[in-house]
């Protein structure tokens, strides 16, 4: 089964490669341009994983209010939430980890790291279901 | 033989007798012619008449008391009475009275002379509280007049004798006066002595008693004495004596010559005591004042004899003086008077009395004191702290000139010659805490308090307060030492070094902002690239190659602006020094900026305007240069818009020489503190980790630069929450 996918992102161009990078990899991916479209998302569909953007645009809701958000919604709390970003000074991955974003992968985005990431949670769904 | 009738009848009227015949109510029934003169000739023919009527006031009672007196057993006795008479005044007589069958036979003689005598002798001694007396030695025989018994408070009726007559001196005394008495006898010369007796009535006086003996046959047979009242008198010359004392002793002690100046005769007198101090001849009473004038000092005579005429003339009976005048020795000693002036009717002062007080001493301590203050002061004067001293009360007791010069100026008061209150007069922002260091110091404790204060120019100083408090002898506090140093410069470098610090700080954090801007806008685009690279390698459809082709380029575009951004923020000098200089339509410059961003606008809905200027403005720029100014400026304006409008104008009206382009939008405003740093580089309103807006935050700073090389410059007007004003003026030809 493939899994449902929302990645957060305000740059069309990294947004559509990160669609066809993981819909290759079997997974459905849905693309929000700013955090209200997300969480009308949320709301629709079900998820196995959101990717979070943190530069969502000028006087837009960013990656981490919106991930805040997410945290007050019951039906997301065993959906993990990574943050995709090209912020990647020191420090910044544990400042994001800090928040509350389950993973954090910088941009340029190593794909083969986030891709076993993925597998993994996959997997781990399959687990959950047999049980 | 006896009278007979005829005889007696001759007798009774030839007689100087004056005889009558009373019943014993003092009815006349019988009198000789001698008689006539008591009555007046009307009241001869009377039926009945009193002898009372006739007699003087005081010795009716007398007679009454003496009629009645007279009985069979003691049928004599002898009396006087004064009768007031028509013709001769008063006349005294002498009665024999005699009681015969209830009738009283009166036999009188004229003593009025006699008794004025009497009258007056009685006076003197009421008078002057003097009585009489005399005694006996042969008899023992003591008599008082009544005088005497009045100066002992004593019953006139008392019978006197030697003994009771002692009684009245003190015991002690009692023996030494008797001696007085008996030497007499011995002796036959009188004496006298003032002593002390103690009256009948508890009453201390003092009496002078004087005696005299009469003598017969080489004997005294009789003494005559006086004895006198002389309490006050006495009382009067001791408290003359202590007063002599006092004065004498008060002289002596105060060291100071009494004067007695005689204005119009020229002449001063002095006393002893002074006349031998300044070497003045002893046996002369009086100097003359040019004699004296010599004495006083030369650099003294004429401010003293000044203050001399000035005293004269002033109203009141006050004199003031003071001079140095020289000794026996020569040398010079201060000298003050103190006089009381007395003035004629006409107001002219005619003599003086007063004294001389030696001062030297006090004089040389009072200067060696102002020394002492005026090298204080000194020393006060020229340090760096402005300094005041209070007393406990926190009254100024002296300050530093820089204080007082303040305090005159500001407070209109001159705290070195009126009392004054230091809270009254020290600037505004020391009252809060003035009172609580004070009395902090009141009790022993040294205080510092650091003050900001507005000095006269309006220029911020720092002062340290401290507060001293000073011991007297006694180790009690008895002032307070308040000094303000002026910390001023030291606190400016010290808010310059946090100023620097923070400066430091801000630059810090600045450069790692840069680099994070700089890193996020680099592998935005990055991510792109290599993303799309990735996918081409397994892209075998056509339509989908072309596709990520095409986000390739867009990809590459924005990572070659940001690199472009940056190499030409750091390559200003290149610019200068290839300036491209053309005459150019400003409207047309501008206009191609102004289309260049209005899908932006347009995209966030924003109202987006131009106003050209009509009189179309060429000048003479590099239009490359002020075009990326002028879009900078547009792009940053809806950047920071969400919604309102964006107004863009040209002006060339303003100035001659110059065309302003102004950018208004309705954004989010730059607050006072960002606003000075608005054109710095790397300087976005919104930083860190909440940072909304893309962008390497140079654009603003980059436009500044552009435009002052090309002679312009760039002012922002700004408020929060309303937007912001952005003005190029640029000059028509550099």
């Amino acid at each position: 089964m493939p899994m449902n996918i929302l990645y957060v992102e305000d740059n069309k161009i990294n947004a559509m490669v990160m669609d066809k990078m993981l819909s290759k990899n079997d997974s459905n991916v849905i693309i929000a341009e700013n955090g209200s479209q997300a969480l009308a998302v949320v709301k629709e569909k079900n998820l196995d994983l959101i990717l979070v953007d943190i530069n969502l645009g000028l006087n837009q809701m960013d990656g981490c209010e919106l991930l805040q958000r997410f945290k007050k919604l019951d039906l997301l709390q065993n959906i993990p939430v990574f943050a995709v970003t090209a912020y990647a000074m020191p420090g910044d991955k544990q400042r994001f980890l800090n928040l509350g974003f389950d993973n954090y992968f910088s941009k340029p985005v190593n794909f083969d790291k986030l891709l076993s990431v993925i597998s993994k949670i996959r997997n781990n769904l399959g687990t959950t279901q047999m049980n | 033989m006896p009278f007979t009738a005829e005889q007696f009848g001759i007798l009774a009227e030839k007689t100087l007798h004056f005889l009558l015949i009373l019943k014993k109510n003092g009815r006349i029934v019988a009198f000789n012619n001698r008689c006539g003169v008591l009555f007046p000739i009307e009241d001869n023919k009377k039926k009945a008449i009193y002898i009372t009527d006739y007699i003087i006031d005081e010795d009716v009672k007398i007679l009454n008391q003496s009629i009645s007196s007279l009985s069979k057993q003691n049928s004599i006795l002898s009396q006087s009475f004064s009768f007031a008479t028509e013709k001769h005044g008063v006349l005294a007589l002498k009665f024999n009275l005699t009681l015969h069958n209830d009738l009283i036979y009166a036999a009188g003689i004229d003593t009025t002379e006699e008794y004025k005598e009497h009258r007056a002798l009685m006076t003197i001694s009421k008078l002057t509280k003097t009585g009489a007396w005399y005694y006996n030695p042969k008899n023992n025989e003591m008599f008082w007049s009544k005088g005497c018994y009045l100066i002992k408070d004593l019953d006139p009726k008392t019978k006197m004798t030697r003994e009771l007559g002692a009684s009245f001196y003190p015991k002690e005394n009692r023996k030494r006066i008797e001696s007085y008495l008996n030497n007499l006898i011995k002796t036959r010369k009188p004496y006298e002595y003032t002593e002390k007796i103690i009256t009948k009535k508890g009453n201390v006086k003092w009496v002078k008693v004087v005696a005299q003996p009469v003598i017969y046959k080489n004997e005294v047979i009789y003494v005559n004495g006086t004895i006198a009242d002389v309490t006050d008198r006495h009382n009067y010359i001791e408290k003359l004596k202590y007063n002599e004392e006092t004065k004498h002793l008060a002289l002596k002690g105060i060291q100071s010559g009494l004067f007695d100046h005689h204005i119009e005769k020229n002449e001063v007198f002095y006393s002893a005591d002074f006349k031998k101090m300044l070497g003045l001849p002893l046996d002369q009473d009086f100097v003359p004042e040019e004699t004296f004038r010599k004495m006083i000092h030369p650099e003294d005579v004429e401010g003293a004899f000044e203050r001399h005429l000035k005293n004269l003339k002033q109203p009141g009976n006050q004199y003031y003086n003071y001079y140095r005048l020289s000794d026996k020795k020569g040398t010079y000693k201060y000298y003050e008077v103190h006089g009381f002036q007395r003035k004629n009717e006409k107001n002219e002062t005619i003599r003086m009395i007063g004294n001389l007080i030696d001062v030297h001493q006090r004089r040389l301590n009072e200067k060696t004191i102002a020394e002492s203050k005026n090298r204080l002061q000194a020393i006060v004067n020229n340090g760096f702290a402005y300094t005041v001293l209070l007393d406990p009360e926190g009254q100024i007791l002296m300050t530093d000139e820089k204080s007082l010069k303040i305090i005159k100026r500001d407070f209109n008061v001159d705290p070195s010659k009126t009392p004054c209150l230091f809270i009254n007069v020290m600037p505004l922002n020391f009252k809060n805490t003035f009172l609580h260091e004070f009395n902090e110091a009141l009790k022993g404790n040294m205080v510092k308090k650091e003050i900001e204060r507005a000095t006269n120019e309006g220029n911020v100083q720092w002062l340290e307060s401290k507060y001293t408090p000073i011991y007297d002898q006694e180790n009690e506090i008895n002032s307070v030492l308040v000094s303000f140093h002026d910390i001023t410069e030291q606190k400016l470098a010290e808010i310059a070094i946090k100023e620097s610090h923070l400066k430091e700080q801000e630059l810090n954090s600045l450069k790692s902002n840069i680099l994070s801007n700089f890193s996020h806008e680099i592998r935005t685009p990055l991510n792109g690239i290599m993303t799309v690279s990735k996918l081409l390698l397994d892209e075998k459809e056509p339509e989908e190659r072309k596709k990520l082709l095409e986000y390739l380029e867009e990809s590459k575009d924005r990572l070659l602006d940001t690199i472009n951004n940056l190499s030409n923020f750091s390559d200003l000098e290149a610019i200068r020094n290839n300036l491209n200089l053309k005459e150019v339509d400003a409207n047309y410059t501008i206009e191609t900026s102004f289309r260049e961003y209005k899908h932006l606008a347009d995209a966030k809905n924003l109202e987006y305007h131009l106003e050209l200027d009509h009189t179309c403005p060429q000048i003479n720029i590099d239009e490359d240069l002020l075009r990326t100014a002028v879009n900078n400026i547009i792009h940053n304006a809806i950047k920071y818009t969400s919604n309102g409008r964006i107004i863009v104008k040209i002006n060339s009206k303003k100035s001659k020489n110059n065309v302003y382009i102004s950018v208004t939008d309705t954004g989010i405003g730059i607050d006072k503190e960002n606003l000075k740093k608005v054109f710095d580089p790397f300087m976005q309103e919104s930083i860190g980790i909440n940072r909304k807006y893309e962008g390497t935050g140079i654009g603003l700073s980059l436009s500044k630069r552009y435009i002052e090389i090309l002679g312009g410059r760039i002012k922002v007007k700004s408020k929060m929450g309303k937007g912001t004003e952005f003005t190029i003026i640029i000059p028509k030809c550099l």
